[in-house]
């Protein structure tokens, strides 16, 4: 039976232990399932934060055998071993729960919201299959987890680097016809903190649970991709 | 003992971060730049909550074919005429006028037909395909977007605060609220000339449920406990179509209502259509009350599958153009070890959103002035069922309302000062959870939640099965007195469990004392002793009330048709 079991380490924040616990396997499992295993008849101490468990709201992303995911969307199949810890570069709160205060500091420098072209009044008529929309699609449906800014070896080092998620967002805004805040945003994203910070190491574009690619909207940006379309 | 806590003071207080409370926040900042908004949420910020986890999308009339007097006529043969027609008249006037907002102002970008103009798809129970959507996974676009106007309009943002009770002053008026801050375990009280609660619906209360944690009746719980009176409480909509993954919490999980749209199959397992006996016109686009009480009975029949469900199957379109469309369902099934893009799909119906809530007028105000409440804790608006693509239009559109109707009234209100007493008999809930010395666990008495409700008050019910439900919520109230969590205050996950469930319990008996007295078949209220609607005496919604905490007051009211009758 012990067979069955899954041994998994977890690190607490309390005493900067790592504590040991056996969970049953069941199928379909997720690393989420396994979460609510032990806080729920184990450990009730253990602090730990999900939300939708369908892979939409991106708030529960932990470290797993050294991996930023997201424990909802991690399928537990034959492993018997699972290391888990709070995602990396961030405060901790408690245990697996980290203060996701730099990820959106870096958001928001940005300008990361859509700030309507002066004068538009109408919904815009954009087909899909336009040259825009191609340089667009691929990139949203961003949940803002997190998990590409923890990877990055520069963003997730704690330095000022805005990261894969706000460039990423930045992109999208700055190939969208409709928004007003172009020349502002390019400023920002091409300054010291921007787009030649990236080293191009893809770590982001690999950990990304939505299967988005943000070094190549970083690419977009340098190669002006975004401003040429828009001429 | 006197609990001490910090001050915080604002204009208005916008309690959770959903559709509804976001447009709270954006739409009075935009009528008032200069007032001091608090948003207060006890999950991430935007990012906890439904609106985020929509996924068909929203209903509005766009188009020149389509008409408002369709949407609302729609709206209310769903509802089966329960519904107030005030908020469902503004429902459907406004929510053409929010998808502007969404594209024009916010930056959504929905789906777009060939000409480059905005496509809307067909949802279940609609003379128009009206319901505008971005693929399969809409509600993140939509949050997305007004999460980061935040960063514009820049609010004091409260994240992992749970908003305890509203709190009025001694003579009546809105004071507040008073909150626990789940980071620290401290408590807060946050002191607003006007209060928006936005919290959302409970249907998490049921062992197969959809929505995502938090959704445990918070706001409903509170207004409740301030006096207000709710309504349509017995009416709780299951989604025909949820994901059955055993254990997993996937369970539950839904699979959007345009696969249904689009032609998918429901089928028992013989592999019949069923639906062909009870809708035989509109088969598997028939309304979600109509098709979840259908394939309920097809399960507790002996024609379900053997994981206690039925199948949907949209494999006949074929594998590309399944992927294509539905490229999150078919992503949702295969974590599973399924594929909906190449075969059957196990389901159960799932409950998945309340029609009932607190009574509101069309601005959202209540019986308390300086209160408003919008969206899901709001009832009315949907009547006996809710139209797929109407809850996240309500959650926006009423959200917007109470944002800009606040935003007008706050010059009439002042900064109350709270009954002291009141407020420290919030706090008091919280510490005697913590300091409690029972043997319950809140995990064990949410289970025992959900299994009543499931058996006894789920997609059909009778007179018997209701007093089970009755009695069984009267226990866990007991018990719920002798709960045991840890004792660190500090993101105590067993002690917010506690604190959701004696929500949970409290609206669980509102819907299950109204579903004892709604004798007919209405909707999504079921009942296998009364299986037939009574137009003639059940054209009348239900308003419950809580007297004193423990007794509780009841009554009905004939729907006022002030814009259609009947047919």
């Amino acid at each position: 039976m012990s067979m069955e079991k899954i041994e998994v380490i977890i690190k607490r924040s309390e005493d900067d232990t790592q504590r040991e616990f056996k969970v049953r396997r069941f199928s379909p499992m997720t690393i989420l399932d396994v979460l609510l295993a032990i806080g729920r008849s184990q450990d009730a101490t253990l602090a730990y934060r999900f939300s939708c468990r369908v892979g939409m709201c991106g708030t529960c992303l932990v470290r797993v055998n050294g991996k930023p995911v997201l424990a909802c969307q991690t399928p537990v199949r034959d492993q018997r071993n699972l290391k888990i810890e709070a995602a990396a570069g961030f405060e901790t709160i408690k245990d697996l729960v980290f203060d996701p205060k730099p990820f959106w500091a870096q958001w928001a420098k940005v300008i990361p919201y859509f700030v309507p072209k002066a004068g538009s009044s109408e919904i815009a008529v954009i087909p899909h299959e336009s040259d825009e929309r191609e340089l667009i699609d691929p990139h949203v449906n961003c949940i803002q987890c997190g998990a590409c800014f923890t990877a990055c070896s520069v963003s997730g080092g704690g330095n000022d680097f805005l990261g894969p998620a706000a460039l990423n967002r930045a992109m999208v805004l700055m190939a969208d016809s409709r928004d007003g805040a172009g020349e502002e945003r390019r400023e920002i994203v091409e300054g010291e903190s921007g787009v030649w910070r990236c080293h191009q190491a893809l770590a982001c574009s690999v950990v990304c649970p939505k299967g988005l690619d943000p070094a190549a909207s970083i690419r977009k940006i340098r190669n002006r991709k975004v401003f040429k379309r828009k001429k | 003992m006197t609990q001490r806590y910090e001050v915080i003071q604002t204009d208005i207080a916008v309690i959770g971060s959903g559709g509804a409370g976001l447009f709270a926040v954006l739409k009075a900042k935009e009528l008032r730049a200069d007032l001091h908004i608090t948003l207060i949420s006890k999950g991430a910020i935007g990012r906890s909550g439904c609106t985020r986890m929509v996924q068909g999308g929203f209903n509005a009339v766009l188009n020149e074919e389509d008409s408002i007097e369709k949407h609302f006529l729609d709206t209310l043969s769903g509802g089966k005429y329960l519904n107030d027609q005030e908020l469902a008249w503004t429902l459907v006037n406004d929510a053409p006028k929010v998808i502007h907002d969404l594209e024009v102002k916010y930056g959504c970008f929905f789906d777009r037909d060939e000409t480059g103009r905005i496509k809307q798809k067909a949802f279940a129970g609609q003379s128009f395909d009206r319901t505008v959507h971005k693929g399969d996974l809409t509600g993140i676009e939509i949050m997305s977007r007004l999460r980061e106007q935040l960063f514009r309009v820049k609010p004091r943002e409260l994240e992992d605060v749970r908003a305890l009770d509203l709190v009025v002053s001694k003579e009546g008026s809105i004071s507040g609220v008073s909150c626990l801050d789940v980071r620290t375990g401290k408590f807060i009280f946050v002191n607003a000339k006007c209060v928006i609660v936005a919290t959302g619906g409970a249907a998490t209360m049921y062992k197969i449920a959809a929505p995502a944690r938090e959704k445990t009746g918070d706001g409903v719980a509170m207004c409740l406990r301030a006096g207000l009176k709710v309504r349509d409480m017995e009416m709780l909509q299951f989604h025909p179509t949820g994901l059955l993954a055993g254990e997993s919490r996937m369970t539950g999980a839904v699979l959007e209502e345009g696969l249904r749209g689009a032609g998918a199959f429901l089928k028992n397992a013989s592999g019949e259509r069923f639906m062909s006996r009870y809708d035989s016109e509109r088969m598997e686009r028939s309304t979600r009350d109509v098709v979840a009480r259908a394939s309920y009975t097809e399960i507790m029949s002996g024609r379900g599958t053997k994981g206690g469900g039925i199948y949907i199957d949209i494999s006949h379109l074929g594998k590309d153009e399944v992927q294509h469309r539905f490229p999150g369902m078919v992503e949702r099934t295969r974590l599973i070890g399924s594929d909906l893009s190449t075969g059957p799909v196990e389901v159960s119906p799932t409950s998945h959103f309340a029609m009932g809530g607190v009574e509101i007028g069309i601005d959202c105000e209540t019986s308390i002035p300086g209160l408003y409440v919008a969206g899901e804790d709001s009832g009315g608006t949907h009547g006996a069922n809710r139209l797929g693509g109407n809850g996240v239009a309500e959650s926006t559109v009423f959200g917007s309302r109470a944002g800009i109707a606040c935003a007008r009234a706050i010059d009439q209100f002042e900064l109350n000062k709270p009954d002291e007493e009141l407020l420290q008999k919030s706090f008091a809930r919280v510490v005697h959870v913590v300091q409690g010395e029972g043997n319950e666990s809140p995990f064990t008495l949410t289970n025992s939640l959900k299994e009543t409700m499931w058996e006894n008050f789920g997609v059909v019910r009778d007179e018997k099965k209701i007093a089970i439900a009755e009695t069984d919520l009267l226990e866990l109230r007991s018990r719920l007195k002798k709960i045991n969590v840890p004792k660190n205050q500090v993101f105590n996950v067993a002690l917010n469990e506690a604190l959701d469930l004696e929500n949970q319990v409290e609206v669980a008996l509102s819907m299950v004392r109204s579903g004892a007295l709604r004798k007919e078949t209405r909707g999504s209220h079921s009942r296998y002793d009364y299986e037939e609607a009574d137009d003639e005496n059940w054209l009348k919604f239900i308003s419950y009330q809580l007297d004193d905490g423990e007794n509780y007051l009841i009554e009905t009211t004939p729907v006022q048709f002030t814009r259609v009758v009947p047919r």
